[in-house]
């Protein structure tokens, strides 16, 4: 029995995809996998994610084996083209005319200098919605800054409430401005087709992967500026809530997180662990005793879990109705049978790198489709793109081959 | 819907209607998403308000239900109503709200969805166009179904939280530096992001096939998608991270996270023309030309003694003196900005990064738009409600008897 598949929702939109590293690459991922027609414009002249591992074991160095590449291209479409030659940059302008959507991420004025800027395509093309995303965005006196994930982290006021007990700031983990700026970028993309759709007005978006972050952190920009308050690092603790932490478990470098919300979570909790002792402990009595007292609560609570394995502690507080959860390594995410369970986990075959897992979309939709295919070769569609969708003959085709701008 | 009309040229979601039975961050945010680019939102509170109400930050700390920081920062351009869902009339109430709205959002537990009558596949029945979005901590299948979540506990268990402090920063011990949460709700807002983004997928997809759609969120997956690059190299030959501060997670040497005179600095110089710029910068002392640092893999051999030689010289300096130097040296060297700097720098007054906002008659700043959309640009159309502010008008609306 054949199911007719669901309908992709973006099918039938196409992307210029001129994404570096992760943030826009990202953006674009997604939009692949909801159907969307991506093309990616790269070059064998000046390959980034292409050239970086991880690599399949004993591939290093192959541009088709790289995981870096195939897993945040999957679905995507590989155009080959050397935009440092007039007739590249050609190419891209006529692209640039047949999509809807076109994104970037150069350092700020890059596409400008190559006259690929918003102020050359959104003229070519008014129906265009362009996402240009910086570190600190495409306006404001440090716009030509350059800056990694790390910077954006630094600048954006998450390192000032990231830390220990009155310790220094820290850097979060993974590269989270990456793909939270290329969510938001998204976001901003779905909102200019749904106004393109009842206006026919294409736009410019001017993306911050700074100001992305900075939405994660309301309420000290709030405090600050009602209260002058500068935000205190505390580690795990929370404000209102406790025990509310990070605990170490038995084995080596094993964690459990634990929330306790109210009065009836810290009753369960207590009998949980087997303590039903510190119910009468008047230090920690109710929720402002407790986080008058936090420093003798959490040791309390780190004694416990000690004695414990992360799976027993996790099991008789969650049996117990209290929210515990193990500290998962993103290695173990792919293995998490919690998230296979909900098809976040997919996996994805390639011809040159073989079957690779990787997280799909975190959502699942009834009526909408979401489609997973492999990364593309490089340059697999330069000829389908440039024949297909620009009409250039095949004798153009051949020349723009041997001069090198198909490179 | 006189609101909707009004507020045709006020974004490009003009027009779209949206309820919201949110509590926390993720429901409410991913609704205040949509209204911020002009959706026309109803927020359905209980009696008693929803808990961000009771969060804060207050004015002098003194508690306020309406006058929480947090409350009123996620739920501006949204009208309030307040329904008893736990008795019949508030949820007859809600479903004429939904039977004319475009999209339903909620992050409440499906069990109190159930007993108010509005389980998605009840509501997919009842209203065919409706959107249905809904948030769980940890998706409806699989064995943490029924488990409950939080905060810490989906951010814990979407990876982040192992891997921080991070590249180029990392634990210096790992037994006395737990994995680390940042103090803000994280995994709650990357989840509104993605059930904002869900929902208006749905939306461009009912303009093809004139059909609503459930959309079901998994905060524990909303994070762990966040993990994209990490994930990579364990899927790719079975790479795992490890938080310690070494060459095998943080790569080739110097790339470090380093004090300096006022602050914090990040120093990346990881290639040779790096190296160089750097050496430079620092005035080509000596011990910089020795073997001991002469290339990349004795740089990275002798990288304990290189970082205590950098620290030395950061901490002569200013994080703005450093930061001078790398726009001369086109190094990324880049300085830590507590949040007050953060708010009062220039690039942050350029960009309205911030926006003023009202707390209890005193006047505060909150983050502003998450990006800048030149034809349709986000907008403070107004204030978020008091509780049950539009309880009369909007049902009155809705019913069509005047409030």
């Amino acid at each position: 029995m054949s199911v007719a598949p669901l309908p992709l929702p973006l099918d039938g939109v196409r992307v210029l995809d001129l994404g570096q590293f992760i943030a826009m690459p990202f953006c674009a991922l997604w939009l692949a996998w909801l159907g969307a027609e991506v093309i990616v414009v790269e070059s064998r002249r000046r390959m980034t994610s292409r050239t970086a591992p991880p690599f399949v074991p004993g591939m290093e160095g192959n541009p088709d084996a790289s995981g870096y590449f195939n897993q945040i291209c999957s679905t995507k479409k590989s155009c080959t083209l050397d935009m440092t030659t007039a007739a590249g940059r050609d190419i891209v302008r006529r692209l640039a005319g047949k999509v809807d959507v076109m994104i970037d991420n150069y350092s700020t004025g890059v596409l400008e200098k190559l006259g690929l800027g918003y102020n050359m395509v959104g003229k070519l093309n008014p129906a265009l919605i362009m996402v240009s995303c910086g570190a600190f965005g495409r306006s404001g006196p440090i716009k030509n800054a350059r800056g990694l994930h790390s910077a954006v982290n630094l600048f954006s006021g998450v390192a000032d409430v990231t830390g220990y007990v009155d310790g220094e700031p820290r850097i979060l983990g993974g590269v989270l401005p990456d793909p939270l700026s290329g969510t938001y970028g998204m976001f901003a993309i779905m909102a200019a087709l749904h106004h393109r759709g009842r206006t026919g007005q294409g736009q410019f978006v001017d993306l911050a992967m700074y100001e992305a972050m900075m939405t994660l952190i309301p309420e000290a920009v709030i405090d600050l500026t009602l209260n002058d308050a500068d935000p205190q690092r505390a580690g795990n603790r929370d404000r209102q809530k406790a025990p509310h932490g990070i605990y170490p478990c038995r084995e080596t470098d094993t964690w459990v997180a634990i929330s306790v919300e109210d009065s009836r979570d810290w009753n369960a909790f207590c009998q949980a662990a087997g303590h039903g002792e510190w119910l009468g402990d008047a230090r920690f009595g109710d929720a402002g005793s407790r986080l008058a007292h936090v420093g003798a609560l959490d040791a309390a609570v780190e004694g416990w879990t000690r004695q414990v394995s992360v799976g027993e502690a996790v099991d008789k507080l969650q049996a117990a109705g209290v929210a515990a959860g193990p500290v998962l390594r993103c290695d173990e995410l792919l293995d998490d049978a919690q998230l296979q369970a909900n098809g976040s986990v997919v996996t994805i075959d390639h011809p040159t790198a073989g079957p690779h897992r990787q997280l799909g979309l975190p959502w699942r939709m009834d009526s909408l489709g979401v489609e997973y295919r492999r990364a593309p070769l490089l340059g697999e569609h330069t000829h389908e793109i440039l024949t297909g969708l620009l009409g250039i003959d095949e004798a153009d085709y051949a020349r723009l081959e041997a001069d090198g701008v198909l490179s | 819907m006189a609101i909707a009309s009004q507020m045709s040229a006020a974004g490009p979601l003009a027009g779209l209607s949206v309820v919201e039975l949110g509590d926390g961050t993720a429901g409410p945010y991913a609704a205040k998403l949509l209204g911020d680019f002009g959706a026309e939102v109803v927020k359905v509170e209980g009696p008693d308000g929803v808990s961000t109400r009771r969060r804060g930050p207050f004015p002098d700390g003194r508690p306020d239900p309406e006058a929480s920081g947090l409350f009123l920062y996620l739920n501006i351009n949204k009208r309030g109503i307040v329904l008893d869902i736990d008795g019949q009339d508030g949820q007859q109430a809600l479903d004429r709200l939904l039977a004319d709205a475009d999209v339903f959002i909620t992050n409440l537990p499906a069990a109190r969805l159930q007993t108010a009558g509005a389980a998605p596949t009840a509501l997919r029945a009842r209203h065919p166009r409706l959107i249905v979005t809904t948030i769980s901590p940890f998706g409806t299948d699989g064995p943490w179904a029924e488990r409950r979540g939080s905060e810490l506990v989906t951010y814990a268990m979407g990876g982040i939280a192992y891997s921080t402090p991070g590249m180029p920063d990392a634990a210096n011990d790992l037994e006395r530096e737990p994995p680390l949460h940042p103090a803000c709700f994280a995994a709650e807002t990357i989840t509104g992001l993605v059930a904002g983004l869900a929902t208006l997928t749905a939306v461009l997809g009912r303009a093809r096939t004139n059909e609503g759609c459930h959309l079901e969120i998994s905060q524990q997956a909303a994070v762990a998608s966040m993990q994209h690059r990490d994930i990579s190299t364990y899927s790719y030959w079975g790479g795992t991270y490890n938080r310690l501060l070494n060459p095998t997670t943080i790569g080739r040497m110097p790339n470090f996270y380093l004090p300096c005179k006022d602050g914090y600095v990040t120093i990346p110089a990881p290639m040779d023309l790096h190296w160089e710029r750097l050496v430079e910068a620092m005035g080509e002392p000596a011990w910089a030309r020795t073997p001991a640092f002469s290339d990349g893999p004795a740089r990275t051999d002798n990288w304990i003694e290189l970082r205590m030689r950098l620290i030395d010289w950061t901490m002569t300096l200013s994080g703005d003196e450093l930061y001078g130097l790398a726009n001369q040296t086109q190094l990324p060297i880049f300085q830590f900005y507590p949040v007050r700097k953060l708010v009062e720098s220039e690039q942050v007054r350029a960009r309205s990064s911030v926006v003023d906002i009202e707390i209890g008659n005193r006047r505060a700043q909150m983050p502003g738009a998450p990006f800048m959309m030149h034809a349709t640009p986000w907008g403070l159309r107004r204030p978020a409600p008091r509780l049950g502010e539009h309880t009369a008008a909007v049902l009155g609306e809705r019913t069509g008897v005047p409030a």
